[in-house]
């Protein structure tokens, strides 16, 4: 049982959770209203969009693969949710475009990456400019602000009455389902060992190149959908709506824990993050910060989350070394013990 | 027998050359020398050295000497110890206890480049060399030769790494990169290296494992060089006929434990066995009597372009079929056929009578062919994963139930595998790295086994393991013939083959050789048919070693592209610059078609301000470079543009009075600030650069608007002196343009002829390798991220200058421009590779084009997209072209 308990411990859930009771102690002691439901329901109701980019991106990032175009697929679908719109069209059908739209772009990403071989994170690099370059081009410099009622009450209202805000629903059921994708099914094991070691993914049967195909597919539609709640949200599409969104994104996928190098991170622990940043960006407006202060914020906090796992690793990796060296016995290949647990 | 300076080394050298020179074939020719040897101290000692990691010991009080002039052969199962000793003497490990002595001397070694430094070299298996360095390079790398400048002398290290590579028989360029040779190549440049820094001892780590028998036989002859100049060597091996050949005396480790040290002409291989295992070895290759059944795998005339041809052969159930052949001659190419992973050119493949054809491993899996590949920790294992989870993975969808995974379906599956391997293991979810070798191939044998194959192809199975477990795995297979799998089994391991085969097929050169039944064949008659040599008088011969060197080598080794004479040489130079020839073309390709639609593309005002605007970029694009040759990337570049401008531009708008100098150097301190604490965080924090540039990007930007809160400077708020610093030209050349070029000039020389310059090519090329050889690798990448931040910040007072009117949001999303120039200039992602002239040129066609769209009236707004197309086409063209100049890569560390 304590080695449960320690491994609990030990675990960067633990410390995310730790991290955000304190962030919530000091806010609610030092801003007013900080945790009040207005508040509350405000704050996620803003990292909405990011929150949702974020659950595939770390399956991507899983399988050491990148994707930094998301925000660009976002503002995208935007873009054709309002020209549908705009033209006529009702809202469901914009809303399936969207969706095609995003899903056409996660298919270019994926196309160039297993097709083409090259590297994701050049490739959408490339597509980060490309999509929302697109974005200008198809409706020029002002946005679009002829939004049904329903879409914008959608991106505003919450829950029942409760405080959880509307457009926080579809990453409150998706965050589950890709927890589930990833950690109990086998196309989840597939995409740590992909990440892991993808030559011996490949010779054990692993059929990398359709899974990465379409991990970067459902990425786009999910970054679609994001960008359709976000329109909602700000009553407008515009051609950079969502723009740099994915600093919010990748911050929470690596702060969630999702190993860099590919083949380690849990969805819980980019739940956690989720709410970590919100309760940030929260406090940080409630001080009186700008959108860009918000952002420095929010890189330091990546930078520091990243810095700081290394060190960890780095020193209960020595610390380990240090107790095992004064210990010279050989615990390795020991006897088989009666049933192996 | 020491021999001091170079000169009259490669004189004996060159005198050796000569082929007619007849020379010692066994080991008693040359017991003169080894006596005279004996008789001086030690060139270096392991005095009772111990060594412990994380509770287990790896060595204790182990003592080895090596003598000048003589080959200790260093045996032992996996585990006993031996690369312990290898890196303790090549100053990778320090010893817990004992001391290394080098010639007489207590020392302490610090580190690899220390060793080296000292006189000891390592030779590795798998050889790390510096892709994208020049052999020449290679040979010196760590020691650069240096002209009397101070500046790299690379005509002298041509020179020079001639001479060594003549020496050893290895006929390639020196100009040439190290990454278009083969792996027997790469050792000798190793060795090369050895001997231009004169090595008094030389560590070979099991060097014939990747070499087919004629390289091996160059590399004995070596060897036999090497013994002549007096250097002292240490021959780890598994292969116990190689080790009789070769050494002098033998020493052998058991559990970290020295058992003894023998002279090879007191001690048989049987009592080297006997020592290394601690009991007497007799049954070593059961014998299978599994009854043989019908043909499960048939092929017919299977080929792949340039691999194997016609190769036909059938395996039936029960039956065992081994593959013997060099390494080249297209076995491990035929398993990959059969296992889906490449596809055939030609021919049938057949499984109970049915043909198959295969899309991927999957497929081939799915129809019951399972593949233990050769390369255990590149294809075999995962090394996060546990000892369960390397188990289920092919068959993982199997463990469902409800569509989900869990953990009782898992084990279910793979018990009975693992109890069958007779592993031993503490549990299921011990990560699979703390198992030893040999355990971890029982894992990856299971593996297959869990999948139900109805033919297993094994690939080199009892490679680098331990005897005792070797003979496990035999019994195993014999097991699986037993209970009819049909089992097709390439070894290099002739006994191995015919211990356990019913039938040996021998493949050569790609085709189909011979084949024997069990007990027609001995180990000369499969070598002859891998070989091809021809007997003199039609009698077999006996030993190969009885070849004259040269024509033996010359018949054996297929030839490189490397060495296949200087025309191929010249080609393949050529090749490497013709990125910047096609950059050049592609310019000319570009601007002519626009001067041609819209003549006022070639106006002095447009020319001027096309370049002006490139040496901007330009300036910026010449740091990302140097950060992406370190294998990184840095985004951060324009909010360090934005904030330099605008602190500069308001420096001198509260200042009018101070020297224009001062806004430039504020600029430059900050970008090289901001640079620094880039290149800390990468270098020193181990986080990865995209990671900690887009965390940079917001957070230099954030700063920027704090800092500029809104406001702007306007061209009315500085004085004119500022606004004219980046003004005007100098015969005809914008005065930006003459600085780009400047700064581009010395940039290109530090990369070129300075050692740190080479150190970041390094750095880019092989991270691992790099730091063995002494190269400070965190510094090294603060430095590239510094020389850009600085870049970066002394392009903003310029930006500032030129453009006069400055505000927070300046130079927002030109990441992207300077990403793309760089890219479009041939700068590979994975480090390494790129030039300052690829560089120049790529800026230029990019901007070019833009100016082109803007001539054309297309909307600024829509350069956006411009640039991410550009991007992705530069990187579609870069594959094209790099899939046609066919680079062995140099085998990961």
């Amino acid at each position: 049982m304590t080695g449960l308990l320690r491994s609990w411990i030990a675990r960067w859930e633990t410390v995310l959770l730790l991290l955000l009771l304190a962030l919530v102690l000091v806010g609610w002691a030092s801003a007013p209203g900080f945790t009040s439901e207005f508040n509350v329901s405000t704050s996620l109701s803003e990292m909405a969009e990011k929150s949702l980019m974020a659950l595939p991106l770390a399956l991507i990032i899983v399988a050491r693969e990148i994707d930094i175009s998301i925000a660009s697929i976002a503002g995208l679908s935007g873009v054709v949710v309002g020209m549908v719109l705009r033209g006529g069209g009702g809202l469901w059908i914009a809303i399936a475009v969207a969706l095609l739209v995003g899903a056409a772009c996660g298919a270019f990403n994926g196309f160039c990456v297993t097709a083409l071989r090259l590297p994701s994170l050049i490739v959408t690099l490339g597509t980060l400019a490309l999509f929302r370059g697109l974005c200008y081009v198809l409706i020029g410099g002002t946005p679009i602000s002829t939004i049904p009622d329903s879409l914008i009450g959608f991106g505003n209202d919450t829950l029942f009455g409760t405080f959880i805000p509307q457009d926080f629903v579809p990453f409150l059921i998706l965050a589950p389902l890709f927890g589930v994708l990833l950690h109990r099914k086998a196309t989840g094991r597939r995409i740590y060992a992909m990440g892991a070691n993808p030559e011996t993914a490949k010779y054990s049967g692993v059929r990398s190149d359709q899974i990465r195909f379409w991990l970067f597919v459902v990425s786009g539609v999910v970054s679609a959908i994001a960008g359709v709640i976000l329109i909602g949200r700000t009553s407008q599409a515009s051609p950079d709506g969502a723009l740099g969104f994915e600093l919010d994104a990748l911050t929470v996928v690596f702060l969630g824990g999702v190993s860099m190098f590919g083949g380690r991170g849990r969805i819980t622990g980019v739940f956690l993050a989720v709410l970590l940043v919100a309760a940030l960006r929260s406090y940080l407006l409630l001080r009186g910060a700008s959108g860009y202060t918000q952002g420095t914020a929010v890189g330091v906090l990546l930078i520091a989350s990243l810095l700081m796992t290394n060190v960890v690793r780095r020193t209960s990796q020595a610390l380990a070394a240090r107790r095992f060296r004064t210990a010279r016995k050989d615990i390795a290949g020991g006897p088989m013990p009666a049933s192996p647990r | 027998m020491h021999v001091t300076d170079m000169s009259s080394r490669a004189r004996s050298a060159v005198a050796l050359q000569a082929p007619e020179q007849s020379r010692p074939t066994s080991v008693g020719d040359e017991c003169g020398q080894r006596h005279l040897a004996l008789a001086h101290e030690p060139a270096t000692e392991l005095r009772r050295v111990s060594k412990v990691f994380e509770g287990t010991v790896a060595l204790e009080d182990v003592s080895l000497a090596l003598y000048a002039g003589e080959v200790l052969g260093l045996v032992g199962e996996n585990g006993a110890g031996k690369s312990t000793c290898v890196k303790i003497l090549g100053g990778v490990y320090r010893p817990d206890a004992g001391h290394v002595w080098i010639a007489g001397e207590e020392i302490q070694l610090r580190s690899p480049l220390d060793a080296h430094e000292r006189g000891i070299a390592v030779v590795h298996q798998h050889p790390s060399l510096f892709a994208d360095l020049s052999i020449a390079e290679n040979v010196f790398a760590g020691q650069l030769l240096r002209g009397r400048s101070g500046l790299l002398d690379h005509r002298r290290m041509w020179r020079e790494a001639s001479r060594w590579l003549a020496m050893l028989g290895l006929r390639a360029d020196p100009g040439l990169l190290a990454g278009s040779l083969r792996t027997s190549e790469q050792q000798l440049v190793e060795i090369a290296r050895a001997l231009a820094a004169e090595a008094k001892v030389v560590i070979l780590d099991e060097p014939t494992a990747a070499l087919s028998i004629g390289e091996v036989e160059r590399l004995f002859a070596v060897i036999g060089e090497l013994r002549m100049h007096g250097v002292a060597m240490m021959f780890v091996g598994h292969r116990l006929e190689e080790i009789a050949r070769v050494c002098d005396r033998v020493a052998v480790l058991r559990d970290g434990v020295l058992v003894a040290t023998r002279d090879m002409r007191d001690i048989s291989q049987h009592e080297i066995v006997r020592m290394m295992v601690g009991r007497p070895l007799t049954e070593l290759y059961p014998k299978s009597d599994a009854p043989i059944g019908d043909v499960i795998l048939e092929v017919t005339g299977l080929a792949r372009e340039g691999e194997f041809q016609d190769v036909s052969l059938s395996v039936r159930s029960g039956e065992i079929v081994g593959m013997a052949g060099l390494v080249g001659s297209g076995r491990t190419e035929l398993a990959r056929v059969l296992f889906g992973i490449t596809k055939p050119s030609s021919g049938r493949i057949a499984l109970n009578g049915e043909p198959v054809r295969f899309g991927s491993a999957a497929d081939a899996l799915a129809h019951g062919i399972a593949y233990l590949s050769e390369d255990r920790r590149g294809q075999g294992v995962v090394e996060e994963f546990s000892v369960l989870e390397n188990a289920t993975l092919p068959v993982i969808e199997r463990a469902r139930r409800f569509g989900l995974v869990f953990r009782r379906a898992q084990i279910a599956m793979v018990a009975r595998p693992l109890e069958q391997m007779r592993l031993r293991f503490r549990s299921y979810d011990q990560p699979v790295t703390t198992l030893s070798g040999g355990n971890q191939q029982k894992v990856v044998i299971a593996k297959w086994l869990a999948t139900n194959p109805r033919v297993l192809i094994l690939d080199e199975p009892t490679q680098g393991i331990d005897v005792q477990t070797k003979a496990e795995v035999h019994r195993i297979i014999s097991g699986l013939a037993a209970q009819g799998l049909a089992i097709l089994l390439i070894s290099s391991d002739l006994p191995e083959l015919l211990g356990m085969c019913d039938r040996i097929l021998v493949m050569r050169k790609g085709s189909l050789a011979a084949e024997f039944d069990r007990g027609q064949a001995d180990q000369f008659e499969i070598g002859i048919a891998a070989t091809g040599a021809i007997a003199e008088n039609g009698k077999p011969r006996r030993a190969v070693r009885e070849q004259p060197r040269t024509a033996f080598a010359d018949e054996l080794l297929p030839r490189s592209r490397a060495s296949r004479g200087l025309d191929i040489a010249v080609w393949l130079n050529r090749l490497a610059s013709r990125r910047e020839a096609g950059l050049f073309a592609a310019l000319l390709a570009v601007v002519i078609p626009i001067s041609a639609l819209n003549a006022s593309f070639l106006h002095t005002s447009n020319l001027e301000a096309v370049s002006t605007y490139a040496a901007l970029i330009g300036i910026v694009a010449l740091g990302e470079l140097v950060v992406m040759l370190t294998r990184n990337i840095d985004i951060s570049v324009a909010s360090v543009i934005g904030l330099t401008a605008y602190i500069a531009a308001s420096t001198i708008k509260s200042n009018p009075q101070l020297p224009l100098i001062v806004p430039v150097l504020v600029a430059c301190g900050i970008g090289l600030a901001c640079g620094l604490v880039n290149g800390v965080i990468v270098g020193y924090g181990g986080v990865p650069s995209i990671v900690v540039t887009l965390g940079t990007l917001a957070i230099y930007r954030g700063v920027d608007s704090i800092v500029s809160n809104g406001k702007q400077v306007a061209v009315a708020d500085v004085p004119n002196s500022w606004l004219d610093l980046t003004v005007g030209s100098v015969i005809g050349v914008p005065r930006l343009v003459w600085l780009a070029f400047a700064l581009f000039a010395a940039v290109g020389c530090l990369l070129r002829w300075t050692s740190r310059g080479r150190e970041i090519y390094a750095v880019g090329s092989n991270p691992a390798g790099a730091r063995l050889i002494g190269v400070p690798l965190g510094r090294r990448v603060l430095m590239a991220f510094a020389l850009c931040g600085l870049l970066a910040g002394f392009d903003g007072a310029l930006w500032a200058s030129h453009y006069g009117t400055v505000d927070g949001q300046l130079a927002y999303g030109l990441e992207l421009t300077v990403v793309a120039s760089v890219v479009v200039g041939g700068v590979a992602l994975r480090g390494g590779r790129g030039s300052v002239a690829g560089v120049a040129l790529g800026t230029f066609i990019l901007l070019a084009i833009q100016n082109a769209l803007t001539l054309a009236r297309v909307d600024p707004e829509y350069l956006q997209a411009f640039f991410g197309a550009a991007i992705l086409a530069a990187v579609v063209l870069d594959v094209i072209v790099t899939h046609r100049v066919q680079r062995v890569r140099t085998a990961p560390v």
